[in-house]
């Protein structure tokens, strides 16, 4: 589904991502974690489309697709989405209109029926249940004053209304406490299908015991350092991220 | 005739006409300040960004009696609670009240006997400007609202203000509320017109102690209007005025909104301009904290774009004795193009030691970070754009409490932003 080669991007003249490979097939689930400042925001940020981010060498293809020919939000109704570790918040427009206009905008590309506000009314109310949203939130401004728990909510929200088939969240955890991230974790993994994949970016592997991913990859200064199954998660639960820099650093001289 | 008048001849243009008989006393001493005044001009520090000159250049004669076409002005929840002037004049057919409810007195000046000797007297003892001498010197009719002690009116008044000129014409509309003790009102003010033609109207309320007024006022003035428009109002103990002032039409525009407010007042005094081609819009606030405890919070936000231009200047003054005042105030600017422009100036004068002030102006374009967001949601550049544009000026309609006001005024906002495309924001 996702293949990245040897990517490099760098932001304002600063090289960020140093030469990533990566490939993440459907019906996958992939962690991404790392120590802060290494570079998976960045990631994110990069697949996702945002302009701020030159992609400098390698190449990304998205289901058989030039990833960096398609604008943002090309990207986003061909499937990709990305869940913000700081969503964005917007005043003066309400979640629920929000929500609508993309959902139509992702329909009228595929070809679906477009939804009024009356139909999108009853679809909604099936969604927020799967993330335990309570209803006044779909009135409110986008994310306007929202805790930052709230805000995590809302990106599942918007994912399970797009249903994407690449879906990276950054830092999903963040902000969230025990119950909250159990609900999303478990929204998430109802959401997860054979023909979809998963890349969760995290700094903390708390997250990776609801959402489990069969491959995890740790990232520093901008480089892969080392891809494993899910117990790497565990071990680096244990014992911190510094042995896998360690490690790299003595066989690195590649 | 001649093409260009000079600022002493504008208002000595204006002054030929007959005086109204009533109000003498108020008339005369206008007239008096009025002698050989002249249009300001740049050079004066507070119309320092305001050309007069195009106002100079036309020549505004009499308004006619013209019939109100208020077809599509009215709304559903002050069909029975409604006056409605044309020309500066009462359009007694037009309106109606059969609504209002009980104990609430609202009607023309025309029809006033008693209970206006306060016309005139809101802000006494501050220099008048021009408009609002000539206002006083020559208004031909207006409003009066007055709300009985504890009354809580269960119904918003409206007033629709109506300006239709072939030639270009000068009109005055006057309106007064006077809310006693404990009383609350929610009112809607509206301007609209077509035409080229001066309106310079002035409003004046007194809030008594305890006493709530919630104000909103909608200036869709013709595009080839000029408004020059003054506010004054006095707040009592205890008091709250809370006032939304959303400006959309008018070549040139200004407001110049004035309060006093008293111990423990509550205010509020927000506003959004959307301007665009050539138009000017200029608010000239002044919030004055005479004694210890008010709060005032005022927002004020422009989109300008084209050529439009926008100007605030938001003077607030602490007295000394107003300890423990609250004042806070925003303004937020969003350029649409290039050639667009704002000047914003807030002007705090403090003269107490125990007070919370706080102001912040920023001037810009949409957030980058903002439009990634619409963007990576599948919203193309234009729509999240437009979304977005239309988001930073419905949040300050998001409040109107008259829903069809709110939903009228998002029409005319997504209309205004090119959200339309977007289907129902609301
Ligand atoms: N807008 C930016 N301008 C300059 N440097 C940036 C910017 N965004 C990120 N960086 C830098 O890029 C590096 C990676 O950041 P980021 O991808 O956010 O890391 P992570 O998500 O792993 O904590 C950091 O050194 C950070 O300081
Ligand atoms: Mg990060």
């Amino acid at each position: 589904m996702l293949s990245i080669k040897n990517l490099t991007a760098s932001i304002n003249g600063t090289p960020v991502l140093k030469g990533i490979d990566l490939e993440i097939k459907a019906g996958e689930i992939h962690a991404i974690m790392g120590p802060n400042g290494s570079g998976k925001s960045t990631l994110g940020k990069v697949l996702a489309g945002h302009p701020a981010y030159e992609v400098t060498g390698g190449e990304v293809l998205f289901e058989g697709q030039n990833l960096f020919e398609m604008e943002a939000d090309a990207r986003a109704r061909a499937g990709i989405f990305m869940g913000f570790q700081h969503p964005i918040e917007v005043p003066g427009v309400s979640n629920a209109s929000f929500l609508r206009l993309a959902y139509n905008k992702k329909a009228e590309a595929e070809g679906r029926d477009e939804l009024d506000p009356l139909e999108f009314d009853d679809f909604i109310h099936e969604k927020i249940k799967v993330v335990a949203m309570r209803e006044e939130f779909l009135d409110r401004s986008l994310n306007e004053g929202f805790s930052g728990g709230e805000k995590k909510r809302n990106e599942i929200l918007q994912m399970a209304v797009l249903e994407p088939k690449l879906a990276i969240l950054d830092e999903l955890d963040s902000g969230l406490d025990i119950d909250a991230l159990r609900v999303l974790g478990d929204a998430v993994n109802k959401l997860q299908r054979a023909d979809r994949a998963l890349l969760i970016i995290t700094h903390f592997p708390r997250i990776l015991e609801t959402i489990q991913p069969q491959f995890v990859h740790v990232l520093s200064g901008g480089r892969i350092l080392k891809s494993s199954g899910k117990e790497l998660a565990v071990e680096l639960e244990e014992r911190g991220y510094d042995w896998v820099m360690e490690e790299a650093a003595a066989g690195g001289a590649r | 005739m001649s093409t260009m008048v000079a600022g002493a001849a504008f208002a000595a243009d204006l002054l030929s006409g007959p005086r109204p008989a009533e109000w003498k006393e108020l008339r005369e001493a206008a007239e008096a300040r009025l002698a050989g005044r002249e249009l300001p001009t740049m050079h004066e520090e507070d119309w320092k960004y305001l050309d007069l000159k195009p106002l100079a250049a036309l020549r505004f004669g009499p308004a006619p009696k013209v019939a109100a076409d208020i077809s599509g002005r009215l709304l559903p929840e002050m069909v029975g609670t409604r006056q409605v002037f044309v020309n500066g004049r009462h359009a007694s057919h037009a309106s109606c009240t059969s609504a209002v409810p009980a104990g609430v007195r609202f009607f023309p000046l025309s029809a006033a006997s008693e209970a206006c000797h306060a016309l005139g007297s809101v802000g006494a003892g501050d220099p008048r400007n021009l408009f609002e001498d000539l206002n006083a010197a020559r208004f031909e009719d207006g409003a009066v609202i007055l709300v009985p002690k504890n009354m809580k009116a269960a119904l918003p008044l409206h007033l629709l203000f109506i300006t239709s000129a072939e030639a270009p014409v000068a009109v005055f509309p006057r309106l007064l509320v006077v809310l006693e003790r404990g009383s609350e009102l929610e009112l809607v003010e509206e301007h609209h017109g077509e035409g080229a033609y001066l309106t310079a109207p002035v409003i004046e309320i007194r809030v008594a102690e305890g006493a709530v007024l919630r104000h909103e006022r909608v200036q869709r003035d013709s595009m080839e209007a000029f408004h020059l428009g003054t506010l004054r109002a006095e707040v009592a103990k205890g008091g709250q005025y809370h006032s939304r002032t959303l400006s959309f039409g008018a070549r040139l525009s200004r407001q110049q909104p004035w309060l006093r407010l008293a111990e423990g007042v509550e205010a509020s005094l927000d506003g959004l301009a959307l301007l665009d081609g050539t138009q000017v819009a200029d608010t000239h606030s002044f919030i004055h904290h005479a004694e210890p405890h008010s709060q005032s919070h005022q927002l004020h936000k422009c989109i300008v774009d084209g050529r439009a231009r926008a100007i605030f200047n938001g003077q607030i003054r602490v007295a000394p004795r107003a300890q423990g005042t609250d004042a806070k105030q925003q303004s937020r600017n969003l350029l649409l193009s290039e050639t667009a422009r704002v000047d914003t100036k807030p002007q705090l004068e403090i003269y107490a030691d125990d007070v919370k002030c706080s102001h912040g102006a920023a001037v810009g374009q949409l957030d980058p970070e903002e439009l990634f967001y619409m963007q990576s949601r599948g919203l193309n550049a234009d729509d999240a754009r437009n979304l977005l544009t239309y988001g930073f000026a419905a949040d300050v309609i998001a409040h109107v409490p008259v829903a069809s006001l709110r939903r009228a005024l998002r029409q005319l906002v997504m209309a205004r932003t090119q959200a339309s495309t977007l289907g129902d924001l609301s």
